[in-house]
């Protein structure tokens, strides 16, 4: 009989503590940052390309946040998910209110390894899963651009999740799982053009956080990579932007290219839903990115 | 094979579900119609903006005179009772904020006049006046028009 407690209690503390070691957040050192003179203008387009004021930015008066104040990024905005409710933090450079006070080391650790100031794991609602294919010269720039917009007070709430998605340390046996800096498509072609397209979409853009379906632990279905998924906010689909798509099997690489430069599909029709901020953010890009990223939608298998 | 005599009330009972269905003077049948036009005026004009047609001021004036004719219609066909149904695009905004809607309406109006006052004869001098009409498609499908699917 005591045996059999002994036994136990030792299972129980091996499965304790390699679950301890599984859930580990996994951070970068200092060491792992490049020698690199983080440049803000450059850090501007990534800001544009990453898409960060859709969730970031303050709403103004209830509604989302346009020009000037997309700038402004004190948070507040509530994403309703299927896990709860996430408010989403002032990420500003106010000292305390924001993250003026964070290292460039801190800041990187977040962005691509879902890792905070204090080791805690980030929820993927903060799609680090894609910014983890980012360069890290291009997050470092990234900083430097965010260091010079407005400081903004006040933050957000908790968020509102209901157990188990409340405990945080469990996100870490997920990132074991789901969070790689690998490339998500094997491309044959070797264009830059598509190439650029490629870091641009699976990387900073996060268009796979949308159109990606998931399975049921909210990881992306990769060989249903951009193939369309149930919206997120509730209604409809988000549409498949491979070339099986019911509408991208017949826009043409100019076509994608105008939309996101001007949010009209090639009926004229607008972009509508959340993709309305997605298309606003493209349009601060240049031409020659707007066309590697509809070189590389050309590219990719079609799903059907 | 249905018997026959029941052949003509069905016949009718089909017609009747068609045309109410498809009822010409339906105002979300029409304002439907109406819109569809508007994005086919829009191609050729932004063929010419994307550079895949040469500029024609003819053909620009064809399609701002097709919006001018839109949108002095448009506003008149969200009749109470019109909200839903025949699947309609027209979001509740439309009648929780008629005054917005009404706003959204008349700064497109005002764009398309100041396009075709402005009678432009190149693309370079297009450009200027065309963007304001776009911007206030979107500025109106934002908010009172309901995405896809
Ligand atoms: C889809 C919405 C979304 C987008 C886009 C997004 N974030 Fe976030 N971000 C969040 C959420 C939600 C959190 C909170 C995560 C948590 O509490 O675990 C967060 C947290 C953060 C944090 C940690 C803040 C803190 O106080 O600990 C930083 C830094 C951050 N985001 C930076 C960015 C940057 C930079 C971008 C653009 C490249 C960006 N985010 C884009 C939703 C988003
Ligand atoms: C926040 C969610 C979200 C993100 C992120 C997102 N999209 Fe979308 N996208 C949508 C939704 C929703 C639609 C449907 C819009 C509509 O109904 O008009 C859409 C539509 C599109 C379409 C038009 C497809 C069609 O059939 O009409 C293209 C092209 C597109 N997105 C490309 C992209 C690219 C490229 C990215 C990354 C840079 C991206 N999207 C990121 C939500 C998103
Ligand atoms: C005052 C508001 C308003 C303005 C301005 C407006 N639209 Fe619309 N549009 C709508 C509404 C509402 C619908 C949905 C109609 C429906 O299906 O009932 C719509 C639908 C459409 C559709 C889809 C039609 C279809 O086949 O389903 C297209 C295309 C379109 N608009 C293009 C445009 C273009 C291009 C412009 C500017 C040149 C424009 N719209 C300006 C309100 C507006």
């Amino acid at each position: 009989m005591l045996r059999i407690v002994r036994a136990s209690a030792l299972l129980i503390g091996a499965l304790v503590l390699v679950s301890w070691w599984l859930t580990r957040p996994q951070a970068l050192t200092a060491d792992d940052l490049p020698q690199h003179e983080p440049d803000s203008v450059a850090g501007q387009a990534v800001f544009w390309a990453g898409g960060c004021a859709s969730c970031h930015a303050s709403p103004v008066e209830g509604k989302r946040a346009k020009g000037e104040a997309k700038l402004r990024l004190g948070g507040g905005a509530e994403l309703d998910t299927g896990y709860g409710v996430f408010r989403v933090p002032n990420i500003s450079p106010h000292e305390t209110a924001g993250i003026g006070g964070w290292s460039m080391l801190e800041f990187v650790n977040a962005m691509q390894r879902g890792v905070s100031p204090r080791g805690r794991h980030y929820y993927p609602s903060f799609p680090y899963t894609s910014y983890a294919r980012m360069k890290i010269e291009d997050v470092m720039d990234l900083k430097a651009f965010l260091d010079t917009l407005p400081a903004v007070e006040g933050g957000a709430g908790d968020h509102g999740l209901a157990f188990p998605w409340n405990i945080r340390r469990g996100i870490g046996l997920w990132k074991r799982r789901y969070l790689t800096q690998q490339n998500i498509v094997e491309l044959d072609s070797v264009e830059p053009a598509v190439r650029r397209g490629q870091a641009l979409v699976e990387g900073a853009g996060h268009c796979g956080e949308c159109h990606t379906p998931r399975d049921r632990f909210g990881g992306m279905l990769a060989d249903r990579w951009l193939g369309g998924a149930p919206n997120p906010e509730g209604r409809g689909r988000v549409p498949n932007i491979t070339p099986g798509g019911k509408n991208l099997a017949d826009w043409s690489q100019s076509d994608i290219s105008f939309y996101l430069e001007s949010g009209f599909t090639p009926d004229f029709d607008t972009a509508g839903g959340s993709m309305v901020a997605v298309q606003e953010n493209m349009a601060q890009l240049t031409k020659s990115d707007r066309d590697a990223i509809a070189a590389y939608l050309k590219s990719i298998p079609a799903i059907e | 094979m249905p018997d026959n005599k029941y052949r003509f009330p069905l016949f009718l009972a089909a017609l009747a579900l068609a045309s109410s269905v498809f009822a010409d003077d339906d105002p979300r049948h029409e304002r439907h119609e109406l819109m569809e036009s508007v994005g086919e005026a829009a191609k050729p004009v932004g063929e010419m903006l994307k550079g895949e047609a040469e500029f024609d001021a003819d053909t620009l004036l064809q399609s701002l005179n097709v919006w001018k004719d839109v949108g002095g219609q448009f506003g008149g066909l969200f009749p109470e009772g019109s909200e839903t149904g025949m699947g309609t695009e027209a979001a509740p905004a439309i009648w929780e904020d008629r005054a917005g809607f009404e706003k959204a309406l008349a700064k497109w109006q005002a764009a398309v006049d100041g396009a075709i006052e402005a009678g432009p004869d190149s693309l370079e001098a297009a450009k200027p006046v065309i963007g304001p009409v776009f911007e206030a498609c979107k500025g109106c499908h934002d908010n009172y028009r309901i995405a896809e699917e």
